[in-house]
């Protein structure tokens, strides 16, 4: 189950880790909670919604380390590029920018903007994030501006 | 660019670089607030074990180091009866953070109901955590200084105890003794739980900020 899905663990840990070790360490901490809590799993909603669920609490209530440990091996350092050949040179550029700018996002926004690229419908995001649809369309519109802006100042047009 | 047209390259992508751990062996070694603050309570009660091994031990040599008599036997018994007291508050202490020791760390609610329950409960505990360091410090304190001090403690207390007359200068001396170690408990108790936890609780609360504004 945590093998199909991933890609979607590698991907909040890079909206939401900008330090490679805190990275790694995102993710045993979603690995463990996903084993943990797999219990509570009852069938009510699809396996891989329930999985963003606990991937995204695990990302939010997840606080960087004061000081790093000596011994830490970085990742490659292409890992922020997005590696299929198949995406084209502009899409791979376009995406970079858009996690680069993900980063200056709060958590909240950045989970939001995560499920909506997930292709979640705007019901499962609302009961995931635990708001109401009406206020889930204002905040995604809300932080699609904030996204546009933030883009805007690193100096690429929108 | 525009974040519609992105989605297809979003879905194609998968972030190189990362591997999931291997086993459940390389797990749990992490550093999220939850794991660090159950880490510090298992901390906090094994060494409040250990401290009254030592007490214990320490108040059953002393009877032997002091030599036989009425007034060493008068002290371990009230020294005994302190004891007694803060146990009885280390475990009504304990069991309510054991309590929140297992019930913290609930990730499958949804994100808001998920912090609300995790912020309300550290500061909840924290709260807890800082009357209970208040009342039992102090009185730990005081006992560990009546066993250090040995005779001569004993002889003074003894002598202040059997006074006929109400021995002013000493009584200030006591109380300021009591009130000094109270302030300096409040002090770096909440000290303690501003560095430990106060950046945990600023986040969180950040997020449901964030959550709660609709």
């Amino acid at each position: 189950m945590i093998e199909q899905n991933k890609g979607m663990l590698f991907k909040i840990c890079r909206i939401y880790q900008d330090d490679p070790q805190d990275r790694d360490d995102l993710l045993q901490e979603m690995t463990l909670q996903l084993w943990l809590v797999f219990d509570s799993f009852r069938g009510e909603s699809k396996i891989s919604s329930w999985m963003y669920r606990v991937a995204l609490n695990t990302a939010i209530v997840f606080f960087k380390k004061q000081k790093r440990r000596p011994d830490s091996e970085l990742l490659p350092e292409n890992f922020d590029r997005p590696q299929d050949p198949n995406l084209g040179e502009e899409k791979e550029a376009q995406l970079a920018l858009f996690y680069k700018a993900l980063q200056q996002l709060d958590k909240v926004e950045k989970a939001l903007i995560f499920l909506y690229m997930e292709n979640q419908p705007y019901e499962e995001i609302a009961a995931n994030l635990g708001i109401s649809q009406v206020n889930l369309r204002v905040r995604l519109n809300r932080t699609k501006n904030k996204l546009k802006e933030i883009i805007k100042k690193m100096n690429y047009e929108y | 660019m525009n974040i519609d047209d992105l989605k297809d390259a979003w879905n194609k992508d998968e972030p190189a670089g990362m591997h999931l751990p291997v086993s459940t062996a390389s797990l749990g070694k992490t550093s999220s607030a939850v794991a660090t603050i159950r880490k510090n309570m298992k901390t906090e009660f094994i060494a409040t074990l250990v401290s009254y091994i030592f007490l214990i031990a320490y108040s059953i040599t002393m009877r032997f180091l002091v030599g036989p008599g009425v007034q060493t036997v008068f002290f371990l018994n009230i020294i005994s009866i302190l004891l007694f007291t803060i146990l009885i508050l280390n475990f009504f202490y304990f069991q309510r953070f054991y309590l929140f020791y297992k019930s913290i760390g609930r990730y499958d609610f949804s994100i808001k109901n998920s912090v609300n329950k995790i912020a309300y409960e550290l500061e909840l505990n924290t709260e807890i955590y800082k009357t209970y360091n208040f009342c039992v410090t102090p009185v730990a304190v005081l006992i560990t200084i009546t066993l250090m001090g040995g005779k001569d403690v004993f002889d003074w207390f003894m002598r202040l105890l059997s006074s006929n007359a109400f021995m002013s200068g000493t009584m200030l001396l006591i109380f300021a003794t009591i009130l000094i170690s109270f302030l300096v408990t409040y002090f770096f108790v909440n000290l303690h739980v501003r560095l430990k936890y106060g950046k945990y609780l600023a986040e969180l609360k950040q997020v449901m900020d964030d959550l709660g504004s609709e």
